[in-house]
């Protein structure tokens, strides 16, 4: 009876492991990112076909504006979703934290990190108080979520109304980040320089794995790496060709890395995965299930006071009709067209990405070729629905093959 | 008590409101022996088991652990003093690695962010896993597309791995098919091998003759045969579970 994975892998060598690895996907109950990838190959090829400037640099550098506000959102609906739970109050939360911050640095003129802070713990304390209902109590996350947003709309609208409802921005660093973009050179240097750090940490882990015979092979591990440089020399090469990498998506992308970070390395994230796919077992095994909730809901607070701010940023004012927009249906709709699952326990953060790119595809292709906004809604609708049944098509078989 | 003696269970009592649970309950198990506990549907084997994993404290008797009294009131107490038990769900999170389930609680981490160390994990896991010579796909795979019987190995590995003396097995063979089982079993037979003691729960009279080192069977809350299997036919033994034999060590 063989015993460790080294002697596994010699049986199965007969294969090519680029083969062997494609054949894991398609038999797979977990597809990880390959579908919302494959849609956003198919939807950037239709529109390129369509409006043959969707694929300028300067589109592109536009796009990657686009995706920040609700790639910040749906990055934080995904520490919801993965305990198998829903927030509904991020959109007006947001509102919130850029009603305190826009208070804060115009009327009070106070310094503007402080009110970054203050805006950012204003959604925090939403954030915290929900989180506090649904571990400590119980009650359902998606009514106390219902509630947190009514009261967070009241508080939005109590700060805002009496100055018109909206407030211009004027501070330097919301200018800056809403509209400006880093130099070309520095773009390079920046990722470049994260990149190789990446690399670094990624090839060392995969020698320890290797020597020990455990993980996936040479072959597919740098053929991924390659991949992903080639992906990152693309990106950046075509923003810098219009300005530069602008500076909203710099924070996104370094909110996106820590929140991979968090999620994927370290004893938090493994139990935060733990909880969202069985909360009873976690508890037997000693992992304070409350705390989690609670962190989660915390640090989604976080993550949607920024994405506030960064809304507030872009559009150079803090204004409460965006929470009476889809910003919150569409971060949660990007969560799920990026492979979380609604379930709980499956998905990644790197699908906030994903999921927000397709959606900033979509609006933004059907501006382009001058679509009304009822034909752009309907196709959200399908593609959020394509999305919704993958995940619930393969949790029957998952179910059907007796894994819940 | 002979210096074998790993966990002695003397006169357990256990009321549910009015409901008497357990009578009179008294065993022993040994290192390095399967012990079969018997009993038919509201014998008590579930109500000892917990009052042996501390999730249901019994109401009055004495667990004895390697000579000295012990007091179980919550599991946490159990799994301190290396008593863990294989609940029949497995209790393992399908969404994650074999490597993660097994340390699940217990991960090794650096600080000051709670790094997971995830390749030393790896290399305990292929340690342990090689001692207890279970055939497990690369420890990265999901346990959701595991086997019945590996998932039921993966559980038994974490037991192991977590420094455990006594491993309590509830049904593990329940659900499995021809193969599964003797592979679990064979497990089964390893683990007391390596001078664990283990007390398994089953319904299926062939698993214990095959198995098992000696019997108890439990019958309306009370021990009424405790032998050695040498000393056993399943006709005994099916006797005392539905209680149409009385006396024990009679002529079989």
């Amino acid at each position: 009876m063989t015993v460790n994975a080294k002697d596994m892998t010699s049986t199965t060598q007969t294969q090519s492991p680029v083969r062997s690895w494609t054949q894991k996907l398609v038999q797979s109950s977990d597809l990880g990112m390959a579908p919302v990838i494959a849609a956003l190959i198919v939807i950037w090829i239709v529109f390129e076909f369509l409006n043959p400037h969707f694929l300028t640099p300067r589109n592109i550098s536009n796009l990657s504006a686009q995706i920040v506000v609700t790639g910040t959102l749906a990055l934080a609906e995904t520490f919801v979703i993965l305990l198998g739970m829903i927030d509904l109050s991020i959109g007006w939360s947001s509102v919130v934290a850029a009603a305190v911050f826009s208070v804060t640095t115009v009327f009070l003129n106070w310094p503007v990190w402080p009110c970054v802070g203050l805006g950012i713990g204003a959604s925090v304390i939403v954030g915290l108080l929900q989180g506090l209902l649904v571990s400590r109590v119980g009650v359902p996350s998606f009514v106390v979520s219902l509630g947190g947003a009514m009261i967070a709309e009241g508080v939005s609208l109590a700060m805002l109304t009496p100055h018109g409802g909206s407030i211009p921005l004027s501070d330097n660093l919301s200018t800056m980040i809403g509209t400006l973009n880093i130099a070309p050179s520095w773009s390079w240097i920046l990722s470049l320089g994260l990149f190789a750090v990446f690399a670094g940490v990624m090839v060392s882990q995969h020698m320890g794995r290797m020597k020990r015979g455990a993980g996936e092979g040479h072959s597919v591990f740098f053929v991924k790496l390659a991949a992903l440089f080639v992906l990152l020399v693309a990106a950046v090469g075509t923003l810098c060709a219009y300005r530069g990498v602008p500076w909203l998506l710099l924070i996104f992308l370094g909110a996106l890395f820590a929140c991979a970070f968090v999620t994927k390395s370290t004893r938090f994230g493994r139990h935060l995965y733990a909880v969202g796919g069985n909360a009873e077992a976690s508890r037997r095994s000693g992992i304070n299930v409350r705390f989690i909730q609670l962190a989660a809901f915390t640090i989604a607070g976080a993550l949607v006071g920024l994405g506030g701010l960064l809304d507030a940023a872009r559009l150079g004012v803090a204004s409460a009709t965006v929470g009476d927009s889809d910003i919150m249906l569409n971060a949660v709709a990007a969560a799920v067209i990026g492979g979380t699952s609604l379930f709980g326990g499956r998905g990644s953060v790197y699908g906030a990405l994903f999921g927000a790119l397709v959606i900033a595809s979509v609006t933004n292709g059907m501006d382009l070729i001058g679509a009304p906004s009822s034909i752009r809604f309907g196709v959200e609708g399908a593609i959020l629905l394509v999305a919704i049944t993958i995940d619930t098509l393969l949790r029957q078989r998952r179910l059907r093959s007796g894994r819940v | 008590m002979s210096t074998a003696d790993l966990l002695s269970v003397r006169n357990l009592h256990k009321k549910y409101g009015a409901v008497t649970a357990l009578r009179n309950v008294s065993f022993t198990v040994r290192k390095g022996e399967v012990t079969a506990l018997l009993g038919d549907n509201g014998a008590g084997k579930s109500t000892t088991i917990k009052a042996i994993s501390g999730a249901a404290p019994a109401d009055s008797g004495n667990i004895i652990l390697e000579g000295q009294e012990v007091s179980l009131r919550r599991p946490a107490d159990a799994n301190a003093l290396g008593i863990q038990t294989v609940y029949q769900d497995l209790a393992l999170c399908d969404n994650l690695g074999i490597c993660a389930n097994l340390f699940l609680g217990r991960e090794r981490v650096l600080w000051p962010f709670g790094i997971l160390r995830d390749v030393d994990m790896e290399a305990e896991a292929l340690r342990v896993l090689k001692t207890l010579r279970v055939n497990l796909p690369s420890l990265d795979t999901h346990v959701s597309s595991l086997s019945g019987g590996q998932r039921q190995a993966v559980a038994i590995a974490r037991a192991v791995l977590w420094g455990t003396k006594l491993v309590i097995m509830d049904e593990p063979t329940a659900a499995l098919g021809v193969a599964q089982t003797a592979e679990v079993l064979r497990l089964v037979r390893d683990l007391a091998a390596q001078g664990f003691g283990v007390i398994l729960i089953t319904h299926n009279m062939h698993n214990v003759f095959e198995v098992a080192d000696s019997v108890v069977v439990l019958r309306l809350g009370e021990t009424v045969l405790e032998a050695r299997k040498s000393e056993l036919t399943p006709e005994i033994v099916v006797g005392c579970i539905t209680g149409s034999r009385t006396t024990v060590g009679g002529t079989a």
